[in-house]
């Protein structure tokens, strides 16, 4: 098989984003249920206990609700003028974190700012936080980072996501060379392809199920089928038909997911003609079942920071009880941090680290 | 271009591989432990407090406690500013060693997590090669510390050898071995479209068996697209090419070939080769060094943001110059030393070409990697190494050492 191939099954993209449909609807499935019996158990014990309880999402709910709260990033993201790529990886980050997070455990609003200033993060986009909370007003620098790390575990420290676009950029110069085709219809391919890729993967499980270059293929077919089928004959020359059409098949099937949320959809989630008035209710319903505890994101965050400097603290007190047998090595070592730490701050290290 | 045929689904991803059973079982467990007790919560006043006390529920928590749970923590083996480092080993096999690198919340980011973890652990989860440091796990602790499983290297690293001149003794065979391994990871990186942007013989780290691995991603970052530009503050000054010193913005591997070529001529001469004090240093030791930087021998170098050169123009030193200083090399050795350190980062070899070249085959053989020269006591070292953050620790080294991104090109 080819190496590429095996290259691409090291990435994280395959190791640990990369499910079946049946798996993946059953890690929903189980995602959901948690937070439904958690927030359950939560509802109950707190005094006076709500009685009946709330109506939860289903994950049905949930997934119509993701699309548009993606539709919402996407938007946020280019109103902050940001690349395809940035905006395709925020989305991808939201996408992932909800797959094993409920949105009824955290809001996804929040959400929405926190993947889009990590996505720039990690790929070297290097947004200043205030300059990026002052873009939305109402929104502060600390209710940005407050998920950052609950985002992070959320995606299992993945922070490399595989984009089709350059893929399409080489099929494209790849047709060129064939010279088969004349160039307005290259054009015009190109277009259309580019405009799929920019929302129909993000909208769908494309990049769960499917790589990088069947998603790309996938949306050439949807732009001219001609093409695809060129480029197929050229790869697979002088290779069995069913090698050939066992590819033809899986980029048809992606294709078909694809077609699901096409690029003309974009318009219709934004008018919110449709979208806002059906979102109306599933929102209203997600106001009305969330986790209590997680609605303040901020709050959480500082309470589990607190908790972490008690711990901390415990620690030390030990350790200098334990001193009065020796020499106090806590204290001094202390100090030699402090002055270190003091030395990277007057010389601009603040950056970080090496291995 | 290839077509990448049928993935098949890796239904494992979350189940098999990463063995996480069945977060339901988990689930049930967790609740009777936590929320499932009414008593638990009530006693806690504030409503954030509790959610932050109750275990785990999410499938996300689940998971990274499964990771967490692979791996014994056992004693510290160093401690640094920005990172502290343990032995660990894996729960079920204790002879499998880890360094756990726990990282610390730095105070004086206040941005979030610091771009140089991000960096480290986005690169290290997609590359894995023999010569790169593995990075087996990453899961973060209750007090939302991130803690990188990392392999285990207990031989420190090559600057180490290169400047024990005392008790080390190596030769060109040994050279070689060396350099193929280093070659082969730049090469990896850059095939996987990473540039490592600080590659110098302290971030190479040998492992029990004598395999060299580079390290240290914390400035790494993706090949740019062409009409994204990138910092050039970045690369140690001493390992830093000519185009990075003149400001370029667009640039490639050939910034890591440069550097590569430098570790070579520190191995030969065992004291690094071009040493400047200061960034208009490092350019007039380089212009001693190869030859001054002209629109003759580097077509547009003049238009580089930053272009200063001394009046005085030195001519290309010749073969006869390097043979003269790195003849132990061979005459192969030299020419791709050279190669290496061609001022126009267009004619300067490829990591690919380097690993094509003759001198991998001519005599000596290089030496087998369990016959390499090693520091004697190394165990102490790895914690050292691993939390090291260039320009703290070793105050004496603090001048090559220039380790800051700009983040100018930023919004």
């Amino acid at each position: 098989m080819a190496t590429e191939d095996a290259r691409y099954r090291q990435s994280s993209q395959y190791r640990l984003w990369s499910f079946s449909p049946s798996h993946l609807q059953s890690l929903r499935e189980k995602t959901n249920s948690l937070a439904i019996s958690h927030i359950s158990n939560r509802l109950r014990a707190s005094s006076p206990p709500v009685d009946p309880l709330p109506d939860f999402l289903t994950p049905a709910d949930e997934a119509l609700l993701l699309n548009f709260y993606i539709v919402d990033l996407l938007r946020a993201a280019q109103f902050c003028d940001l690349p395809t790529e940035i905006q395709a990886t925020a989305a991808i980050f939201f996408r992932r974190f909800y797959l094993t997070n409920s949105l009824m455990t955290y809001p996804p609003r929040a959400l929405t700012m926190t993947c889009i200033f990590f996505a720039c993060k990690a790929e070297g986009l290097y947004y200043r936080l205030q300059k990026f909370a002052d873009k939305f007003p109402g929104t502060t620098g600390e209710e940005v980072l407050a998920a950052e790390f609950v985002l992070c575990q959320g995606l299992r420290f993945a922070f490399d996501v595989r984009h089709p676009y350059r893929a399409l950029e080489g099929a494209i110069m790849e047709l060129r060379r064939l010279g088969d085709f004349d160039e307005s219809r290259l054009a015009r391919a190109h277009q259309r392809t580019r405009d799929v890729l920019k929302l129909s993967p993000l909208l769908t499980d494309a990049y769960f199920h499917y790589t990088p270059s069947q998603i790309m293929f996938g949306a050439l077919s949807m732009a001219d089928e001609g093409l695809l089928q060129r480029l197929l004959r050229d790869a697979f020359a002088g290779k069995s038909e069913s090698a050939k059409n066992q590819v033809l098949d899986v980029i048809q099937s992606c294709r078909a997911m694809l077609e699901k949320e096409p690029p003309e959809r974009r318009t219709s989630y934004w008018d919110g003609s449709g979208s806002k008035e059906t979102m109306k209710p599933l929102n209203k319903k997600l106001r009305k079942c969330r986790d209590p505890d997680r609605v303040d994101l901020v709050a959480l965050q500082k309470a589990r920071r607190e908790q972490a400097l008690q711990k901390a603290k415990a620690k030390t007190t030990t350790r200098e009880e334990s001193d009065i047998f020796g020499a106090s090595n806590g204290k001094i070592e202390d100090e030699e941090r402090e002055a270190k730490r003091r030395r990277v701050v007057g010389g601009g290290d603040l950056l970080g680290p090496p291995l | 271009m290839a077509v990448s045929p049928l993935i098949v689904h890796p239904t494992s991803a979350l189940q098999g591989a990463r063995a996480v059973s069945s977060p339901l079982k988990n689930a049930a467990s967790a609740q009777t432990s936590s929320n499932g007790t009414p008593l638990a919560v009530q006693v806690v006043p504030n409503a954030a407090a509790a959610a932050a006390q109750s275990t785990s529920l999410d499938l996300a928590e689940q998971l990274n406690d499964e990771e967490k749970r692979k791996y014994v923590k056992g004693k510290k083996l160093g401690e640094g500013t920005y990172a502290n480092v343990y032995l660990g080993f894996l729960r079920n096999d204790p002879s499998h060693l880890v360094a756990i690198k726990k990282i610390k919340i730095q105070k004086e980011y206040t941005e979030g997590m610091a771009p140089d973890a991000v960096r480290e652990i986005k690169h290290l989860q997609e590359l894995s090669h023999p010569n790169i440091i593995t990075m087996h796990s990453v899961f973060s602790s209750k007090d939302q510390n991130l803690n990188l499983v990392l392999e285990y290297l207990p031989l420190g690293d090559l600057e180490m050898l290169i400047h024990d001149t005392e008790h080390i003794r190596y030769g060109a065979a040994d050279i070689k071995a060396w350099m193929g391994m280093l070659t082969r990871a730049v090469w990896f990186c850059h095939e996987n479209f990473v540039l490592h942007r600080d590659i110098k013989p302290n971030n190479l780290l040998i492992a029990a068996d004598g395999e060299v691995k580079l390290a240290d991603f914390g400035l790494a970052r993706s090949f740019s697209d062409p009409y994204r530009p990138m910092t050039s503050n970045v690369i140690t000054r001493w390992y830093r090419p000519p185009e990075l010193l003149f400001g370029a913005q667009h640039y490639s591997g050939a910034v890591d070939v440069w550097s590569v070529g430098l570790v070579l001529a520190e191995l030969v001469i065992r004291t690094p080769y071009i040493a400047g004090n200061s960034e208009i240093h490092q350019i007039q030791l380089i212009c001693q060094a190869v030859g001054t930087p002209t629109e003759d021998n580097w077509p547009g170098v003049t238009k580089l943001p930053e272009y200063t050169v001394d009046k005085e123009v030195i001519p290309l030193r010749g073969k006869d110059h390097y043979m003269a200083l790195f003849g132990t090399l061979g005459v192969e050795g030299v020419d791709l030393l050279m190669k290496t350190l061609s001022l126009d980062p267009k004619k300067r070899i490829t990591a690919r070409d380097m690993l094509k070249h003759d001198w991998w085959h001519k005599d000596p053989r290089p030496t087998r990697k369990q016959d390499l020269p090693k520091k004697s006591g190394g165990q102490g070292k790895v914690g050292a190494d691993l939390k090291r953050r260039p320009g703290i620790i070793e105050e004496d080294r603090g001048s090559k050492v220039a380790r800051k991104l700009d983040f100018g090109p930023a919004k």
